[in-house]
């Protein structure tokens, strides 16, 4: 996502702006999502980390502490997540729901390690689309994610993916590239890209893996 | 085969190692010289300052990772291993890039291509920016040392299937292709360089300049960030740090301050312009920073009748540079072609796409080769780089502009990358590119090549080389460091890495910095010594 850059050549599209180079424009684009920050600290949304949620409320395996992800980014992603992965996922009502909060902590683990910087932006972008006029008029998602159809997510990420405006791209590779990453690079899924893990031989002889 | 682990010997022996979350109060120490940094240029400077009898402080800001954490898993080496939890980005987020954020830097995670520095970018520096003492004759002798030191030899294994197509769609156009020497010892062609090597083979500063500095006294603190250089007068005073918690991100608040006779900087071409812009060193003409590098990367996956297992095997063994000098050295932008590994979490990172289209991209791995082309920038009024400034808070952020000249570049990369891929034999390619879909025949993909448009996010752009942004050159109008690494203005100040470089290396960077840092660190001990 842009950062606020006061130096930045574009600034020069000013006199012509019209909605969409104001959107293609860094400044233009972080002042707007910073806006969105604000406006949904005020308007009450969940801006805190979600810390320990029950299981049986949020089928989150209540020992996983989040520490970056809030409740309503969880629902986000509980509502991409299906569209993100699509047939991945498993069928089976409890196995799918295992899969989908195992991959929500792994997102979680892994924006940990971000750093500041990039932390604030995944902040801005989950606050634009949790927050309901901006979910609206940006993502143009019209239902709250938790009544959002698997259609209507998928929907949303191919207009981000296709839009010719920077900025959506840029939200939609910041999407996908935590799910992907949290959900394929994880061993429990492995077998979907067919990769076997380490070779068998290496690992029985190296130290590291022997805890004996 | 020994398993023996040099560093946990290292730390039975009591090598003087702090890991800076285990400071509980402020704490102020002193050396001849403080190293920042413990890459490729850190390392290699703490060794040979060491083992001539000067005392030694290393600082590096992420953790100490060996091989005990090695467990050739792709999740918590991105967190723990790279900068940013692998999430680095430049300003406007359209290019990737992959940065070593442990002791070691991005030696601990690359995937151990050692070239020496092309000829022709030496005689070009010598021609551009008077670095005459560093034509490829004078620096022969500081790459054989080094080559010798870091075990550097051609690699004698048959390449895996992935690198061994680039050499067969080489091969079948008449493309030269050769074999990359890698920085290897006993290596078991694994295929995990980059999440640490798990076996100790691979060579770079963790087993052994840094084995080699704390040998001979040095001191080593990690998770340890250094903040600023403190000036008294026209000298640097002492270097003020903080320590983080053993998560590797949360300050404690804990903060040490480090005095020396000479600062050593080698903190990476984001990380070094970021420290001395924080430090308000001198920068009369504004030179901090500007002019970075990047050898824009960009990508093209096939999929292949035969199994390739991307995942397994040395990771980079075949490379051509047909078209890296084509055009001279200063004409139309040239690339060099390698291989990438591909792991699932990378991979599924890498390829832009969900839901179905993914998972189908996704089950073909066994059978995915990836080529990707390393755009030799800095060499062309229009390719005149990005610069480092620092954001609010303080830390790095790159600002890379990608030029028509360069996009220029990528498109004919493109287009040499499924020529290569089809010749070869591939079923169908796609490239890294928001608006590609696999393409069944040649023509189909060039015609999408000339199609889609060279835009940034559109086209995935990754960077695995930083270089720039304390540039060395003789003209202090124009250049941070002299060809020493020796800061212009600032005498207790030297800079040891991929920073100094005024352009782009047109190869893996890492033995072009172990070679320049050994030759700039011998004389620095000769000066300090005497």
């Amino acid at each position: 996502m842009h950062e606020p850059n006061p130096h930045n050549s574009r600034q020069s599209q000013f006199p012509d702006l019209d909605r969409r180079s104001f959107l293609k424009t860094g400044l233009g684009g972080a002042l707007f999502l910073g806006t969105v920050s604000v406006t949904a600290g005020l308007s009450g949304c969940a801006t805190r980390p979600a810390g320990r949620l029950s299981a049986v409320g949020t089928r989150m395996d209540a020992s996983y502490q989040f520490r970056f992800l809030n409740r309503d980014d969880i629902t986000l992603f509980e509502a991409l997540l299906p569209a993100m992965i699509g047939p991945g996922l498993p069928e089976q009502p409890q196995a799918r729901n295992i899969a989908i909060a195992g991959t929500i902590e792994r997102i979680d683990a892994g924006i940990l390690n971000f750093g500041p910087a990039n932390q604030k932006e995944l902040r801005r972008l989950f606050d634009l689309l949790n927050f309901g006029l901006t979910r609206v008029t940006i993502a143009r998602v019209w239902s709250n994610w938790p009544n959002v159809t698997t259609t209507e997510a998928d929907a949303f990420l191919e207009r981000w993916r296709t839009s010719s405006i920077g900025l959506f791209n840029n939200g939609y590779i910041a999407l996908t590239k935590v799910s992907n990453v949290a959900f394929y690079g994880h061993r429990d899924f492995w077998h979907l890209s067919g990769y076997p893990g380490p070779p068998k031989q290496a690992v029985d002889a190296l130290p590291q893996f022997n805890n004996a | 085969m020994s398993l023996t682990d040099r560093i946990a010997q290292g730390l039975e022996s009591g090598w003087k190692v702090t890991d800076g979350a285990s400071l509980t109060g402020n704490l102020t120490t002193e050396a001849d010289v403080v190293v920042v940094g413990t890459g490729a240029g850190g390392g290699t400077t703490a060794e040979i300052l060491a083992r001539n009898g000067l005392s030694v402080i290393l600082v590096e800001e992420g953790r100490l990772y060996y091989q005990k954490d090695f467990k050739m898993d792709e999740l918590t080496s991105y967190a723990n291993l790279y900068q940013e939890g692998m999430s680095r980005v430049t300003r406007d987020g359209a290019i990737a890039i992959l940065q070593g954020r442990c002791v070691g830097g991005s030696t601990t995670v690359n995937w151990t291509s050692s070239f020496r520095t092309p000829e022709a970018t030496l005689n070009y520096w010598a021609d551009q920016f008077g670095l005459d003492d560093l034509r490829p004759a004078a620096m022969a002798p500081w790459f054989n040392g080094r080559e010798e030191r870091h075990n550097v030899a051609l690699w004698q294994v048959d390449p895996n299937v992935n690198n061994d197509i680039l050499r067969q769609g080489c091969e079948k156009l008449g493309y030269s292709w050769k074999i990359i020497p890698r920085n290897v010892k006993g290596c078991w062609n694994l295929g995990y360089c980059g999440v640490g090597c798990p076996t100790n083979a691979k060579q770079g500063a963790l087993m052994t300049t840094i084995p080699g500095a704390l040998d001979n006294n040095a001191r080593l603190f990690h998770s340890l960030r250094a903040d600023k250089l403190v000036m008294n007068q026209d000298r640097i005073d002492h270097l003020q740090a903080t320590a983080f918690a053993s998560d590797g991100i949360t300050p404690t608040g804990v903060t040490v301050t480090l005095k020396a006779r000479h600062f050593v900087v080698a903190a990476s071409a984001i990380g070094s312009p970021g420290l001395l812009l924080r430090s308000d060193i001198p920068d009369p003409h504004q030179r901090i920073g500007k002019r970075s590098f990047i050898h824009p990367v960009n990508a093209s996956v096939a999929q292949m009748p035969q199994r390739v297992d991307p995942f397994y095997g040395a990771p980079q063994s075949i490379y051509s540079d047909e078209f890296n000098f084509r055009n001279g050295v200063d004409g139309p932008v040239g690339y060099k072609l390698e291989v990438p590994p591909l792991h699932p979490g990378m991979s599924s990172g890498v390829i832009p796409g969900h839901g179905e289209t993914q998972i189908n991209n996704m089950t073909g791995l066994p059978h995915m080769q990836s080529v990707i082309a390393l755009l030799r920038d800095g060499f062309h009024p229009e390719s005149p780089g990005g610069t480092v400034s620092l954001r609010d808070d303080g830390s790095p952020v790159l600002d890379y502009p990608v030029t028509d000249y360069l996009w220029t570049g990528l498109r004919e990369a493109f287009h040499t990358m499924v020529e290569i891929q089809f010749a070869a034999g591939a079923e169908k390619v796609r490239l890294m590119h928001l608006d590609s879909n696999w393409y069944h025949t040649l023509a189909d993909a060039k015609a999408a090549i000339n199609r889609l448009p060279m835009e940034p996010h559109r086209v995935r752009l990754f960077t695995a080389h930083q270089m720039g942004g304390c540039g060395m050159g003789i003209n202090p109008e124009n250049s941070v460091v002299n060809s020493f690494g020796e800061h212009h203005h600032v005498s207790n100040l030297s800079v040891h890495d991929a920073s100094v470089f005024p352009t782009s290396i047109g190869a893996n960077p890492q033995l072009s910095v172990y070679a320049l840092s050994a030759r700039n660190s011998s004389r620095l001990a000769n000066k300090l010594v005497n």
